[in-house]
């Protein structure tokens, strides 16, 4: 009786197992195409609902799933997928992040799927963050990340300060003269009451890194294939004014330090700050839904130091090398971003799109909102050396980030600080370089 | 002497005021927050009562994203897992405690040892095996992770429960007549109530908050656990979405809450019956 049991149970398993097996084989080309999208905006969320929709609309025969991904958990969630291999067949993630994965060999590459509309719409500054040297592409860039300051309209009429124009920018000097006028102490207290600048130094490393190239900076060298990190004069100059600014003239908020460029929104909306330095261009986002109704703000074209060149990040769509569906997915990358579509994905994340069809549009040159100036900075904007270094990432949250942070709380001078990302960089690269990846 | 007691009683208390003012304050600014208008929210001076209460967080999270959906695939992996492990946990407990064998103390040690694995170092091979049988992306998948998750700390928490328990008890029963049946049920088991009690709220409240599994195990939106879904109100850079973040925390709290306060008449039953009940 008892072998008889064993023997039923044995064959039951191995008919469920049977089951699930040939399910799971067929599993992957008759399902939809999974579409992982990181937009986390209700208006950007609704965009790409309603993207995805028509498309389903148009194209009964090759529908799309949309999954809500989230950007905290996106690295995980990736890379366990790109390890089991049960991958989306698109994903939205930023030029930073899948350079790495390009180089581990996680990605398509694009690069014969795109179409030449597509190739020469898209800003050559963008298709650079994405392209490897031998010409293979990692993703397809459609929202450009950069660097704005916000100024308080009220606050500069008030102290009669002229803000700057596309035609006649700032200098970083001008930018300290303003911050030391607009600093008061009202009521003779000896404590500021409002701070000229403020700037959101919790992670640093990314405000540091994209504004060091305008002071000729790099961080970066490649030598022989292999990426070095060099702290020379120039990226120093501009730790210096930080530091000059926070402890020596006093003009920028010392909360900044241990805040996001995000948390320094409230204070900017009180009146605590008169500008908000290197904030990410969403953050007009932000103003315009949550200020008071009389606040009255502007953005500020690129501060100059040798130039107003800054470093860009895109953000991008790539398709895993184990989808087994490359095309499909690539046929709606070209819909999701053609120039109507990725114009309304741009408007709605309050970010620089890619191409320069939707640059021509006349909602990215309207003035509210400080669109024009946001969109006239895509000439200043370059790519910085780090692109394509092994372990820039990590090189970012282990390295750059805690030093940075040590050097604004002024534990540590600023020449301490050139030594010590020197000296910990060539520790964290030379593991990287150990594993012989290469861009 | 008296006084110096009443000093140190008021010291006591006050040193717990704070405590539970300091425990509370995080959930009384979320609550506060969900009934915030954005523009407060973000203002520079922030009052800890909303100074004008609106709904509209609430309104936006029920209408807008698939909260009681995520909320009800919860409830379903959260409940069913917890069924398992406490249906699992009473009786191996039992056995290990009463039944002794020269395993017994190496399936303890294995227990302790299985708690230090880190979930990232078990997610690529547990992910493999449930694909090779067909259960990812299925909530029949991720309860069984949940069951295969807690389980052995909850076999922990048991054993020491059933080994404070006198055998002289049951012994005493025996005597009087009871069978096996009937010692494990009318002794051990009013006894174990507190203990079921606390296991079972560890292991709901552990599969209610955890997240890396489902966020990895679920692909399907229709799948998608509370807190995945919660994740999806924050943002880029520190972001969040951060009113409706608090409404839909809000409303995810409830559930936890009220098993606790439906688990709490157990605790009290359990520690009242058996041994010294008339």
């Amino acid at each position: 009786m008892k072998i008889i049991l064993i023997i039923v149970s044995v064959g039951l398993i191995g008919v469920a197992c049977l089951y699930w097996f040939t399910q799971n084989t067929n599993e992957s080309t008759s399902r939809p195409l999974r579409f992982v999208s990181l937009a986390w905006q209700e208006g950007t969320i609704a965009a790409n609902k309603s993207i995805v929709n028509e498309w389903n609309t148009l194209h009964p025969d090759l529908p799309i799933e949309y999954i809500q991904g989230t950007w905290n958990s996106a690295h995980d969630y990736l890379i366990t997928s790109f390890e089991t291999g049960d991958v989306p067949d698109i994903f939205h993630y930023e030029s930073s992040v899948i350079i790495d994965y390009a180089m581990r060999g996680y990605l398509t590459d694009l690069s014969p799927y795109i179409s030449p509309e597509m190739k020469s719409d898209i800003l050559d500054v963008a298709w650079k963050t994405v392209t490897r040297p031998n010409g293979e592409v990692s993703g397809i860039p459609f929202l450009i990340e950069s660097l704005v300051v916000l100024y308080n309209k009220s606050m500069f009429e008030h102290e009669r300060i002229l803000p700057p124009t596309v035609e006649r920018p700032w200098t970083w000097n001008d930018l300290q003269l303003a911050a030391g006028k607009l600093t008061k102490d009202f009521n003779d207290d000896g404590i500021t009451d409002q701070y000229g600048a403020a700037f959101g130094l919790r992670s640093s490393a990314n405000i540091i890194m994209n504004t060091s190239i305008s002071f000729g900076g790099s961080f970066f060298t490649k030598e022989n294939s292999h990426f070095e990190v060099k702290v020379g004069d120039a990226e120093k100059k501009l730790l210096q004014t930080i530091v000059d600014m926070l402890y020596k003239e006093k003009s920028a908020a010392p909360s900044g330090i241990g805040e996001s460029g995000a948390g320094m929104i409230p204070g900017f909306f009180s009146g605590r700050y008169a500008m908000l330095v290197g904030i990410g261009s969403w953050g007009r986002q932000q103003i315009v839904e949550n200020a008071p109704k009389d606040f009255r703000w502007g953005v500020m074209p690129p501060l100059k130091a040798k130039t107003q060149m800054y470093g860009a990040s895109t953000q991008t769509l790539s398709v895993p090398k184990k989808s087994q569906r490359v095309k499909e997915a690539m046929k709606f990358i070209e819909f999701i971003l053609n120039t109507k579509n990725m114009a309304r994905l741009a408007l709605n994340d309050w970010m620089i799109p890619a191409r320069t069809s939707c640059l021509q549009m006349k909602e990215f040159r309207d003035t509210a909102g400080g669109w024009d100036i946001t969109c006239s900075a895509v000439s200043s904007l370059g790519v910085g050396s780090w692109l394509g270094a092994p372990g820039y990432v990590e090189w970012k949250s282990r390295v750059a980030n805690p030093v940075l942070q040590e050097l604004f709380a002024k534990r540590i001078s600023v020449d301490e600080a050139a030594q010590r990302i020197e000296r910990e960089s060539n520790i964290v690269l030379s593991r990287y370089k150990k594993r012989g990846e290469v861009w | 002497m008296i006084k110096r007691k009443t000093f140190s009683q008021i010291v006591i208390h006050g040193l717990i005021i704070l405590y539970i003012i300091f425990l509370l304050f995080p959930l009384v600014w979320v609550i506060a927050s969900s009934f915030k208008s954005t523009q407060e929210i973000y203002s520079g001076s922030p009052t800890i009562l909303p100074q004008q209460v609106t709904f509209d967080h609430y309104r936006s999270v029920i209408n807008g994203q698939q909260l009681f959906r995520s909320m009800w695939n919860s409830v379903v992996v959260g409940t069913v897992s917890t069924i398992f492990v406490v249906l699992l946990s009473v009786p191996a407990a039992y056995a290990m405690v009463r039944y002794k064998s020269i395993v017994n103390n190496g399936i303890l040690g294995w227990i302790l040892v299985s708690q230090i694995f880190p979930v990232i170092l078990v997610m690529i091979p547990l992910y493999v095996l449930l694909k090779y049988i067909g259960l990812t992306d299925t909530l029949t998948g991720l309860t069984l992770v949940y069951i295969v998750w807690s389980l052995p700390f909850v076999l922990w928490m048991m054993h020491g429960y059933v080994k404070s328990i006198p055998i002289e008890l049951e012994e005493a029963a025996v005597i009087d007549g009871a069978n096996r049946t009937q010692v494990i049920f009318t002794v051990l088991m009013p006894l174990l109530l507190p203990a079921i009690g606390a296991s079972a709220l560890f292991s709901f409240i552990s599969a209610w908050n955890e997240f890396f599994f489902a966020l990895v195990l679920m692909k399907s939106p229709a799948l998608a656990t509370l807190q995945v879904e919660l994740a999806t109100y924050t943002g880029m850079e520190g972001q969040a979405r951060t009113g409706p973040l608090a409404a839909a925390s809000v409303i995810a709290t409830i559930p936890s809450v009220l098993l606790f306060v439906f688990l709490r008449r157990w605790f009290t039953t359990g520690l009242v019956s058996g041994a010294l009940k008339g």
